[in-house]
């Protein structure tokens, strides 16, 4: 520690930059925790919940007991039934807000918390999530039938399950009022194996034993397996994009580690020579190199892990708060903690081993008679660029310095790099999920899209005829979620003639009625579907056989078919949940339903788009600024260095500009090799994530490289490095030529 | 031996070319504070080859990197032929050095990623931004021939012994033929007979009207200047023609 102190007060400014600049960049290795971090809060909330299972929608179970149905069900522990509707709140284009109806006391399965208020315990009463209304307000819900019902507002609240969503609460009165219904129309269930083959067997059993009553599922069943949640996966995604920043973090934070403790170990050459010289063994001489760079490593260490808990608890909360409103505590990954802390001091051990082998090996004569050890014109490389005239003298001088210091400028390089593919990976995910976003808007021709209300296909075909009277361009459709080959994919019922959709198909051609479908290409390349194949779709009732036709263009996993098959395979025939209209307002007779149109869609695609940006922009913040302090770092201990050559030049009449000059010339050609290099591993680098999340999604993203912020980041190097190149060499200058020449004799 | 060519006398009658007046260096403030120059007045003519001698710590060194302009006094004056160089922004100073003082250092600094000849080149590109390539190579050669070196140009400084480094540095000191040339320890890191040369070339220079400046511990070499002056705490307390 002694040593540390003494090494701190000869360079403070040096020390403390190289000890920020590790902690920082192990701290930005923090980011790595936040798929922990984010999943046990998940975890832990979903367990203090009891959260369900498996959740069935179902059609009214009217007079039987579905909740005791259910439960004789092998496999399911504890079953609640449940009524849910979904209400209009009085604007026009307002999201429709679910209705759950329940028994509130009972803490069996999804327990139901007030966070602020109380209970419903009354008819006319109901608790809301956070954001929906205040305690004490009223909401006035439309029904289906357009029928509306004041709701008093008693608490806020909650389960985990419903995280991130806007839902009211009720009780099952309440809720059944409203739906018009006599029983329940959902189940939430916790089953006694959470295995997900096992919660599928039980819900394919769950299933049959509601059919032989007569209720049938409207939706595909959610499993949700050992304690997971259900929006985890999506949670994983965004770590996992996360993940690769702390990769770049990284490798940021092993080229400082590199350098930085080379830099400590070769600049005592002189110093353990002069001590090999006095009879000193070489062994405990490394050790006691290797001693100091350890120690500057476990001072970063104890800085930087509490940084990046902080970093990873910050950035984990605002995922967290932005996709769950979910506000988790403070979660701490221990194996990041240790493998970071492992990292940093285990490398520094490593680096420096080397380090102080070579320092330790270099003839004494030679170390004790040059500085650095290393006198230029040693190596062949050297001896090449020595040869050669190209440039200036001092641009010569520079092209020399950087191959004599390679280490150096191979870490300058890197940094560069770095913070250049961090840049680049972020503005490409913001123009990739911008074109993503346009492109799956494009093939559509609706203005408004209509939603039905409640469970399953709610539109009757009653209904329909009138609206379509009434609205020459609605049509009505089918929006349901399926399975195939364990990807959920979206089944969208269209009449064969639909004019909602561009039917221009990539191979194949579009359906026609019966049961052909048509499939997004994306998805079908993925899963190795080809144009006439016959293909099982596990649907809500069962699984379907559809024959492929055809591949379209949208992206995604989607299945098209006739609108009449898929309302068939439902259990209702002639029926809709979905009317498509050309028009943006919703379309007359059509009561208590939501329209949202298509601007209304892309820009709460936009909003979430901005959130997911400004994540990772925090993110690339970290990691640019831990380049940057990289960089910063190993230009000052660069330009320290060779402050007698510097002087030496400011001594034959050399003004600042010209030690400048030296300093950018040698800078500038590493800064452009690494915005390069960075350029070419951020489009690799985006590539490959985007890459990574169309194997995970099974879909077809399409990879939009930023090219246009090329100039920007390069730029940005391009002033950066002169900035933090004028800052140093202007630092230098403040001591007098004499003082600085002095003190290298 | 004393060398002391005749014009050397002749150039005393004319004015000095450095006028040094109750020049102070200090380091700190207060009682702590370190005095490297105290309060002083010093006077060198055109030509003229000085020798300043006094044990370690005298402050012989801070008042030659004074006179040469790499350092700043903390209190007097100091004109060098005509101009108040203590006053001069750190730039003009610089761009003053390069064309009016030559330095020769016990280390002789050379940059060690450029070969011989493009150490003496850079000084003259420094001092004189106008000069073209091929002038500045002529020059640098020229002065290579001078040290005796100029066989040896394309060699880097760690290919060549300390006295020929030493005498690169000599030629990168006079290649743009300054008004003054301070030199400290020049011989300080070379064996006797290096040492001697160097002297020599040095000597030479005042025959071309160079003043010239050495610091030294070696008596000897100090007994071939003109003139002695001798130091110790930062004062002159001797000072006289040989």
């Amino acid at each position: 520690m002694r040593q540390m102190f003494r090494e701190f007060r000869r360079a403070p400014a040096r020390i403390i930059t190289s000890v920020l600049a590790l902690a920082l960049a192990l701290g930005a290795m923090g980011v790595f925790a936040i798929p922990a971090v984010a999943s046990s809060s998940l975890r832990d909330s979903a367990g203090a919940d009891r959260m369900a299972n498996i959740v069935f929608d179902t059609t009214d179970s009217g007079a039987i007991d579905m909740a005791s149905v259910v439960e004789s069900v092998p496999g399911v522990d504890d079953a609640l039934a449940e009524a849910m509707v979904g209400v209009g709140t009085g604007s026009p284009d307002a999201t429709l807000l679910p209705l759950v109806g329940r028994d509130l006391a009972d803490t069996r399965v999804d327990v139901i918390s007030a966070t602020s208020g109380r209970l419903p315990i009354s008819d006319g009463e109901v608790l809301v999530t956070d954001g929906v209304a205040d305690v004490g307000d009223v909401i006035i819900a439309t029904a289906p039938d357009g029928h509306q019902t004041n709701l008093i507002v008693v608490g806020i609240g909650g389960t985990t399950f419903w995280a991130g969503e806007s839902v009211a609460f009720s009780t099952l009165r309440t809720a059944t009022d409203i739906a018009g219904i006599d029983g329940a129309n959902h189940v939430v269930v916790r089953a006694t194996d959470t295995s997900g083959d096992s919660l599928r067997t039980t819900a394919d059993a769950v299933r049959e034993r509601l059919a032989a009553d007569g209720v049938t599922l409207t939706d595909l069943p959610i499993t949700v397996p050992d304690g997971t949640h259900p929006i985890e996966s999506e949670i994983t995604q965004v770590s996992t994009l996360i993940g690769f920043l702390g990769i770049v973090a990284g490798l940021v934070a092993l080229v400082l580690l590199g350098s930085t403790t080379n830099t400590l170990i070769s600049e005592r050459t002189r110093e353990a020579a002069v001590m090999r010289a006095l009879g000193a063994r070489n062994r405990p001489l490394r050790r006691r190199l290797r001693r100091l760079a350890v120690t500057i490593a476990a001072v970063a260490v104890v800085i930087g892990l509490p940084l990046g808990v902080l970093i990873s608890n910050v950035i984990a909360r605002m995922v967290m708060q932005e996709f769950l409103d979910i506000t988790p505590g403070i979660a701490v990954s221990v194996p990041v903690l240790v493998v970071s802390a492992v990292f940093a001091i285990a490398g520094a051990a490593l680096v420096a081993s080397g380090a102080a082998r070579r320092v330790t090996k270099i003839p004494l004569a030679t170390a004790l008679r040059d500085r650095d050890g290393s006198p230029f014109g040693r190596r062949r490389a050297e001896r090449f660029v020595a040869g050669t005239r190209l440039g200036g003298l001092l641009d010569r001088a520079a092209l020399r310095n950087a191959v004599h210091r390679r280490s150096r400028s191979v870490a300058i390089v890197a940094q560069v790099t770095a913070a250049v593919a961090a840049l680049l990976i972020i503005a490409s995910l913001a123009t990739t999920v911008n074109a993503f976003n346009a492109s799956e808007f494009e093939p559509w021709s609706w203005n408004s899209r209509t939603t039905a209300s409640g469970n399953g296909l709610d539109i009757g075909g009653d209904t329909i005829a009138p609206v379509v009277t009434a609205d020459p361009t609605a049509e009505p459709a089918i929006e349901t979620i399926g399975e195939f080959d364990s990807w959920e994919i979206d089944l969208v019922g269209l009449k064969p003639d639909t004019a909602m959709i561009d039917r221009r198909v990539d191979s194949g051609a579009w359906l026609t009625d019966g049961r052909n479908v048509v499939v997004s290409t994306g998805f079908a390349e993925h899963v190795g579907i080809a144009v006439g194949d016959d293909i099982d779709v596990r649907i809500a009732t069962g699984t379907v056989t559809y024959h492929v036709v055809g591949f379209h263009r949208l992206q995604g996993r989607t299945l098209f078919l006739d609108i009449d098959t898929l309302a068939t395979d439902l259990g209702r025939p002639g029926a809709a949940n979905v009317v498509y209209s050309a028009a943006d307002r919703t379309p007359t007779g059509l009561h208590g339903l939501t329209t949202t149109t298509y601007l209304d869609d892309f820009s709460s695609d936009d909003s979430g788009r901005a959130a997911i940006l400004l994540i990772f922009g925090v993110i690339g913040l970290v990691v640019v600024t831990v380049a940057g302090l990289a960089v910063a770092s190993g230009l000052a201990v660069n330009v320290y260095e060779r402050r007698h050559e510097f002087a030496a030049i400011r001594a034959i009449g050399g003004r600042s500009r010209q030690v400048m000059h030296v300093v950018s010339a040698e800078l500038l050609p590493l800064a452009a090799i690494g915005v390069l290099a960075g350029v070419a591993a951020g489009y690799f680098g985006g590539l490959a994530i985007m890459q990574s999340f169309e194997r995970a999604d099974a879909v077809d993203i399409g990879f939009v490289f930023a090219g246009r912020a090329i100039p920007a980041v390069t730029a940005t190097v391009v002033l950066g490095c002169l900035l933090i190149g004028g800052l140093t060499v202007r630092r230098m200058s403040r001591q007098s030529v004499a003082t600085t020449l002095r003190s290298a004799s | 031996m004393l060398h002391d060519p005749p014009e050397m006398r002749l150039e005393r009658t004319t004015p000095p070319l450095v006028v040094a007046t109750d020049l102070t260096r200090r380091w700190g403030k207060g009682p702590t504070a370190q005095l490297g120059v105290d309060r002083v007045d010093l006077e060198i003519g055109r030509g003229e080859l000085i020798a300043v001698v006094g044990p370690s710590g005298s402050g012989k060194s801070t008042l030659g990197a004074l006179l040469a302009g790499i350092d700043r006094p903390t209190a007097g004056s100091l004109v060098v032929d005509g101009v108040r160089i203590d006053r001069l922004s750190d730039d003009r100073l610089a761009r003053w050095r390069g064309g009016n003082v030559g330095i020769v250092f016990q280390n002789f600094h050379l940059l060690p990623t450029l070969d011989a000849r493009e150490n003496v080149e850079l000084a003259v590109k420094l001092a004189d931004g106008s000069a073209s390539r091929r002038d500045r190579r002529a020059r640098s050669l020229d002065a290579l021939r001078t040290v005796g070196l100029d066989a040896k140009a394309k060699r880097l400084p760690t290919q060549l012994s300390g006295g020929e480094q030493q005498r690169v540095a000599v030629a990168r000191a006079l290649v743009t033929r300054p008004r003054l040339i301070v030199a400290d320890e020049p011989t300080g890191s070379l064996d006797q007979e290096s040492g001697s040369a160097v002297f020599e070339l040095l000597i030479g220079l005042v025959a071309t009207g160079t003043t010239v400046m050495v610091i030294t511990h070696d008596e000897h070499l100090a007994r071939r200047a003109g003139r002695v002056v001798s130091m110790l705490d930062g004062r002159i307390v001797s000072s006289g023609a040989q």
